[in-house]
């Protein structure tokens, strides 16, 4: 069946700079903000931007990814002409590999995207969150008769030099591109979100490929060739929230930013819903003794203890006496009577023993070496134990180094 | 375990929820922060491998009908058999403007679809009960015991609207059939009934002969000597909700842990509609206390002793207490409510207070402003 426009979501990534978090899934389906998992992100913002068709890139560990997105069906992409489909690496007659870069992801897919027929592909990633309009990045991709369109945003200067930098002309053509230069020309940097002709990408997939040299990548060799070749390239200007997920603080950092609407994410908004497999779960509830503030609960969760500054997923337990603060807790985990939970991101599953002592202020640390507490999931902690600010213990609760 | 066909009566019935069922009957009535009471009907029957089911409605279903949709929530979306909603169009006779009189008259309503039934045999349920029960037992026990029908009751005789009681012996056999008591006495009937369909099929047939509709008296009471009448009684939670007393007094004893953990015993999940709403939050001076607080809900102010639907907000400065608030009430700063229950996308302006009574909960209708 035709359609104008599909996406192509890359959730390949290992995401090895979320360490324990990741060691049984892929990026895209850590947890976040409660109730969400990262591709929760990028797949709502397809079906509010009309984009009805989704081709999912999976490569490392995708079990849970695979069964998360099931059907489709939460985000409304189980249509029978289009939905979303998992595309992991297959044998062809000819054999085949392993996705050797983002770009050769998309290669080994083409298949797949010719099915379509599509005038346009949309190339997301699934470590970020942000609420975008696609559909809008799509006309600024046809208006200015463009052969691909990157969407980006301003960042400070100081930081300019952690991203891939577009410099534009007067009407946000790009003229150049740097991936993390030295000496950035501009402040705009690249989102990692493309709209591509699907005509002028099928060209250039293929010619890539066909490079020994190449790495296969987008940032690193496609986008380059492209503008080398003189092909107009379109700058999209995002304004809003977005951020790249991929290191423990700025996951942290997300979930805290959503406490707090002024940051710019603001997941109540219902005319941008982000949708999400939910488990089932009787309400929350929480007790007579409870003390909660400025923290978002979910479902299943019962609260008898004193949680501040942090987010709960479904099925957490705070017993009364133990408190949690400034932390994330992933689903179903349970803090027993007294312990205590400071900046720290708890995985899904744990169980800490009573009078526990995890995380700590960041005030707190001697050497003046302060950092997040993190726990992989399954972790269990006996009765009593301390865990110091920036420690890292694997599901067996021995301490692992970041 | 397929052997079992469920049917579920959520027709318009004389009950005393007054604004509560303007648009909705007692079988759609939001219940416990995120449930609508037909859930527990459906998950009960899901719960013990029951997939095909049929819906018996007439009047006010439109809430209903949004709500099951093509049942899949349950799993109940399936090729062979899956949830079957029964409007009255199918009604061999002129099925009038009036509801049906009783179970058997909407039996009788839907004989075709009897006829279509693969299961050895049925469970009649009542779309307005509250409870989790384990029905792969019920169904066990009737057959261990060569019941012709097996009647569920409580282990209480609690004053219910418009309520059955049983009188049994002590090997649980039936002996008396009682309705419309001043006093209640005897043990409750939970209205969930287990059959063989055929015995179904020849009641309703003989009824709608002599124009009988009433189960309880036409069937229950009447072949009492002729029938092995098997009572199983359930001792956990199960409300029946059919008065705005009985549906405030049942909806709060879920603050009651024990209750919570009866309900939504982790074995046999109650499954409800998503909301896609997005996690709850607790504002910095925000106050919940002994509250069961469904997703989406902003809370600033304080609430205590309360229910909270989805996408409840409470502004800065509000006091909830032993209130009931449907989904997308909104409680502007220093209003005060304290026993009320409001429908569903209620708003109170700053300032207002509504005060009702543990024995005269208020009701505020569906969108009203105050």
């Amino acid at each position: 069946m035709k359609k104008e426009c599909i996406a192509m979501l890359l959730a390949g990534g290992q995401g090895s700079r979320l360490y324990v978090l990741t060691g049984a899934m892929a990026k895209p389906a850590v947890p976040f903000g409660g109730k969400f998992r990262i591709i929760d992100f990028p797949l709502s913002n397809c079906t509010n931007s009309g984009i009805d068709t989704v081709g999912v890139l999976t490569q490392y560990r995708p079990m849970e990814l695979n069964s998360y997105i099931g059907s489709g069906q939460p985000w409304d992409l189980d249509s029978s002409s289009g939905g979303v489909h998992i595309l992991p690496p297959y044998m062809g007659s000819k054999g085949g590999t392993w996705y050797k870069g983002t770009a050769n992801a998309i290669y080994q897919n083409i298949g797949f995207i010719d099915q379509y027929q599509p005038e346009y592909v949309v190339i997301l990633s699934g470590d970020h969150i942000y609420k975008m309009d696609y559909s809008e990045m799509l006309r600024r991709h046809k208006e200015s008769d463009a052969a691909c369109t990157i969407s980006v945003m301003e960042v400070p200067w100081e930081e300019a030099s952690r991203f891939g930098i577009m410099s534009v002309d007067g009407e946000d053509m790009i003229t150049e591109f740097a991936e993390k230069p030295r000496q950035p020309k501009s402040n705009l940097a690249s989102m990692g979100i493309y709209v591509f002709s699907w005509k002028a990408l099928r060209r250039y997939l293929t010619e890539d490929e066909a490079d020994p040299g190449s790495e296969n990548d987008f940032g690193k060799n496609i986008i380059p060739k492209m503008l080398a070749d003189g092909q107009r390239m379109a700058a999209f200007r995002f304004q809003g929230y977005w951020k790249d997920v991929g290191t423990l603080t700025s996951l942290w950092d997300a979930n805290m930013d959503m406490l707090s609407p002024e940051s710019g994410l603001d997941l109540s908004d219902e005319s941008w819903p982000i949708f999400a497999r939910s488990v089932d779960a009787p309400p929350i509830y929480m007790g007579g003794d409870s003390r909660v503030s400025h923290s978002a609960i979910n479902r299943g969760c019962d609260i008898e203890g004193t949680v501040e500054n942090s987010v709960l997923s479904p099925r957490v337990t705070v017993e009364k006496g133990a408190k949690v603060s400034y932390s994330v807790l992933l689903p179903g985990v349970t803090v027993e009577t007294g312990a205590v939970i400071e900046y720290a991101i708890i995985g899904e599953g744990c169980h800490i023993g009573k009078d526990c002592r995890v995380g700590g202020a960041p005030d707190s640390a001697l050497d003046g070496k302060w950092d997040l507490t993190v726990l992989a999931p399954d972790c269990q902690l006996e009765d009593g134990r301390e865990v110091a600010p920036g420690i890292m213990l694997d599901h067996h609760g021995k301490e692992v180094l970041k | 375990m397929n052997r079992m066909h469920g049917i579920i009566f959520a027709y318009e019935q004389r009950g005393e929820l007054r604004e509560l069922t303007e648009r909705r009957t007692a079988a759609s009535m939001p219940f416990g922060g995120r449930y609508r009471a037909v859930d527990f009907a459906l998950s009960n029957l899901l719960n013990a491998g029951v997939t095909d089911v049929g819906m018996v409605l007439h009047g006010r279903y439109q809430s209903m009908l949004d709500h099951v949709g093509s049942g899949k929530v349950w799993d109940m979306s399936r090729k062979r058999g899956g949830l079957h909603l029964l409007p009255p169009f199918n009604y061999l006779h002129e099925w009038g403007v009036t509801p049906f009189r009783g179970k058997m008259e909407a039996l009788a309503g839907v004989r075709d679809y009897l006829n279509e039934i693969r299961q050895d045999y049925v469970v009649l349920m009542e779309g307005d009960l509250v409870s989790n029960l384990p029905l792969a037992d019920i169904l066990e026990q009737h057959i261990r015991t060569h019941a012709d029908i097996t009647a569920v009751c409580g282990d209480d005789s609690f004053a219910t609207e418009n309520g059955t009681y049983f009188e049994k012996d002590p090997d649980g056999r039936i002996r008396e059939v009682l309705f419309n008591m001043h006093q209640p006495r005897g043990y409750r009937s939970l209205d969930v009934f287990v059959m063989s369909t055929d015995l179904l099929r020849s009641l309703v047939d003989e009824c709608q002969a002599r124009d009988q509709y009433s189960f309880r008296r036409d069937v229950l009471q009447a072949k009492q000597d002729l029938l092995h009448l098997q009572s199983y009684t359930f001792s956990g939670f199960a409300a029946q909700i059919r008065s705005v007393q009985e549906y405030y007094d049942r909806s709060m004893q879920l603050l009651d842990k024990q209750i919570r953990e009866d309900l939504f015993t982790s074995d046999r999940p109650i499954r409800a509609k998503g909301a896609d709403k997005a996690s709850t939050y607790i504002g910095p001076d925000g106050v919940c206390l002994n509250s069961l607080v469904a997703e989406g809900c902003r809370i600033e102010g304080t609430v205590v002793n309360s229910i909270l639907f989805p996408g409840v907000t409470v502004e800065k400065g509000a006091k909830v207490e032993d209130c009931i608030l449907f989904r997308g009430t909104t409680v502007r700063e220093e209003a005060r409510l304290s026993h009320v229950i409001t429908d569903k996308h209620v708003e109170l302006l700053p300032g207002r207070t509504m005060v009702g009574h543990t024995a005269y909960p208020i009701v505020i209708a569906k969108g009203s402003v105050i």
